[in-house]
């Protein structure tokens, strides 16, 4: 654009050299008047195209696409590493992620949209808007789909995450990453307290893509401190999060675990006022990470959290119980869930990934007791661990390769188990091998 | 399976060390994009074989390449903003490392032939805010002020309006040029212009003396005045590496450390920081 404005000027300019140059006789007052009304009128022009040119320059486009190959232990296994792959099915090629969003940046106050296309379809991530005040410039209102703020990992961009996805729990717990809602944040720039920040709202609980299905809204914040050691080379962060939030049951039985004796199992309560009634979705989260310049390897991340509380689902599945969906009887389970991950830059386009992922949907039993006689757990109270091992290699400033390798771990249930439960008698095979390639703008 | 992710990783690894390059290369502000051709050439001229490239394109496009991991060394003239600091620390787990390379006073400039000598802080904010638009509220002669400056991406920009105009926008009617040069370029041909950037490009048009306020002395960006930090629009001038410096890198810095390579940032028209 600069270059039109520049032609452009050249050309008025001639022009108006080539007027001054018919006339053989000294200019006189009115070539010159002329002259001067010409260059006028070329610079309200180039004002008026910088004016269009600055409000341009506030519309950001960036995106990225990942696209992968994935091979897996067995032919239609379950997984976090994308998907379940379908029946029998043991490798794909995937769109995972095809992301494409707009920020108009006004300074104190934005709009974004972002979407993401895959060979699943289109779906609606972000659609915000964001609006800081401008007294301290340390207070902004957020509202519409956007990240929850709670943790790590789900306020970052899988672009920049380096494992291909988040950690188990994080997928369970906070599925899509983001909801509904409107959220305040405290981010100080500058001054005594500017290392640390604060963000906190109330959201629908449900996803970013589904309308509110019960009169709870659910409460997420999350207070994070940044600690900059410059001389050390080290930086510690971390951050306190809690997710507030209650879900309605559909249905009158409700399941709960029980003390019972000699075998553990999920006692019921099925009177009818349990339809309609709230059921606590409590979360309760820390996060750590560490960054350390090692001298002329490079810089390394160790980064970890932990998450624990109560989460109402359903018999089959720990994820978040939806009232929206058929009468489903509820169940309410304490869990676990923490993640370790280490990354080790190595020069400018290396990086070695580690990461270590542990969750339990039900802290209150073990392995023997799912499928031991008489007991009622199902395959949604089995515990996992993942141990990811990969590779990054940065093409250039907009090109990654990833190689990592999953090694997925359950636990295994009782021998006397039959049915569904039956292939958790031992390790599944379930491990996957992702080799993506990413184009970030 | 686990043998075929064994050796698709140990391909990618093998893959990613096949390109590692030795060349070292500056990039960034546009204000010190002469000094650091100075310091290259010299420093090559006296270590054979080592190639330096050097490049401009603003502070935020430097910064942008160190984050990126396209430049070795970033050249800046405003500090790195906690958010640059941020995504450095998540892309490569460090903090970067900030060295503070040469000082300089943030010039005024007029056309040779203006009458304003002087403006204070409070003026010059006034004027690149559009409050004052007219020469003959500031001393001059009646007609419109044509203000010059630099485009977004400069840390000039950034240093000016954060500094200056205490974080308010530019006038809208400021005439954005992509380098230092060109603001100094404009003004020579514009007898009305005012414009701001480096002391090292103060040639073939006037100083304008600076304020703190109007009871103030003002000053020139002279040696002495930046140095007192008399002269009231002083700031230092940055080189970022993203890890402390090793190797060819560490030498090259500590040599524009040295005495010799901050006389050169003298002979550029900058101000030694030792």
């Amino acid at each position: 654009m600069r270059k039109i404005i520049y032609l452009f000027v050249v050309f008025m300019l001639c022009h108006v050299r080539t007027l001054a140059q018919d006339t053989t006789a000294t200019p006189t007052k009115e070539d010159l008047g002329e002259v001067k009304g010409a260059l006028e009128g070329v610079n309200e022009t180039v004002t008026e195209l910088k004016n269009t040119v600055d409000a341009l320059k506030k519309i950001k486009i960036s995106g990225y696409i990942q696209a992968q190959f994935q091979a897996a232990d067995s032919a239609g296994t379950s997984s976090f590493a994308g998907g379940d792959f379908a029946k029998n099915v043991r490798s794909r090629f995937q769109v995972r992620r095809g992301r494409f969003k707009i920020n108009y940046d006004n300074d104190l106050s934005q709009y974004v949209l972002e979407v993401d296309v895959s060979q699943s379809g289109v779906a609606i991530k972000d659609a915000y808007i964001w609006l800081k005040e401008p007294w301290l410039r340390s207070f902004a209102l957020t509202t519409g789909a956007f990240y929850r703020p709670f943790g790590y990992e789900v306020l970052h961009s899988h672009s920049v995450i380096e494992t291909p996805e988040f950690a188990r729990a994080i997928q369970t717990l906070l599925p899509g990453e983001r909801d509904i809602g409107a959220q305040i944040e405290f981010t100080p720039e500058e001054g005594p307290i500017s290392n640390f920040n604060f963000r906190a709202g109330f959201f629908n609980g449900v996803l970013n893509t589904a309308n509110e299905n019960d009169r709870n809204k659910d409460f997420i914040g999350r207070l994070g401190f940044q600690l900059p050691f410059q001389e050390e080379n080290l930086a510690i962060d971390g951050g306190l999060s809690l997710y507030d939030g209650k879900v309605a049951s559909n249905s009158k039985f409700v399941y709960s675990f029980g003390p019972t004796a000699p075998v553990k199992q999920y006692v019921v309560d099925s009177l009818a006022s349990n339809v309609g009634g709230s059921y606590g979705r409590t979360y309760y989260g820390a996060d750590l990470q560490l960054y350390y310049d090692i001298p002329t390897i490079g810089g390394a991340t160790l980064r970890g959290e932990y998450i624990a509380g109560q989460q109402p689902g359903t018999a089959a599945s720990n994820s978040f119980y939806n009232p929206g969906a058929t009468v489903t009887p509820l169940y309410v389970r304490n869990f676990t869930g923490w993640y370790v991950n280490y990354i080790q830059n190595i020069g400018v386009k290396n990086q070695l990934v580690i990461k270590y992922d542990f969750f339990d949907p039900n802290s209150d039993v073990d392995g023997n007791d799912i499928g031991a006689p008489n007991s009622n757990f199902t395959i949604g109270d089995i515990k996992y661990s993942t141990f990811g091992l990969g590779w990054i290699y940065h093409w250039d400033a907009n090109i990654k390769f990833l190689a990592y390798y999953d090694f997925v771990t359950n636990e295994s249930v009782n021998p006397a188990v039959s049915g569904t439960l039956a292939p958790f008698r031992e390790d599944v095979k379930d491990n996957v091998l992702t080799l993506r390639m990413q184009y970030k703008f | 399976m686990k043998k075929v992710a064994l050796i698709t990783l140990a391909a990618l690894v093998g893959f990613g060390f096949m390109f590692e390059g030795e060349t070292l290369t500056i990039k960034g502000s546009d204000t010190m994009v002469i000094l650091a051709q100075r310091w290259a050439e010299v420093y090559m001229s006296k270590h054979q074989g080592v190639t330096i490239q050097v490049t401009g394109g603003g502070s935020g496009t430097g910064i942008s390449a160190l984050i990126n991991g396209t430049t070795d060394i970033c050249n800046s003239s405003r500090p790195m903003k906690k958010s640059e600091k941020e995504k450095l620390k998540q892309r490569f787990s460090t903090l970067g490392v900030e060295i503070k390379a040469a000082k300089d006073g943030l010039a005024i400039y007029v056309n040779e032939t203006s009458p304003v000598k002087e403006l204070t802080i409070a003026q010059l904010k006034g004027i690149y805010t559009g409050r004052i638009t007219n020469w003959k509220d500031v001393g001059g002669a009646d007609v419109k002020i044509i203000l010059y400056g630099r485009e977004n991406n400069s840390g000039t920009y950034v240093y000016f309006k954060d500094n200056v105009l205490e974080g308010e926008d530019y006038s809208s009617t400021m005439q954005s040029m992509p380098g230092t040069a060109a603001v100094v370029n404009a003004i020579a041909k514009d007898k009305f212009g005012i414009g701001y950037g480096g002391a090292a490009y103060g040639k073939g048009i006037k100083f304008v003396k600076v304020k703190r306020d109007a009871n103030s002395a003002g000053y020139e960006p002279t040696a002495e005045s930046v140095k007192n930090g008399d002269y009231p629009i002083t700031r230092y001038l940055y080189m970022y590496t993203r890890s402390k410096p090793s190797g060819v890198m560490k030498d090259f810095i500590d040599w524009t450390l040295s005495q010799e390579g901050q006389d050169i940032v003298g002979k550029v028209g900058y101000f030694p920081v030792r």
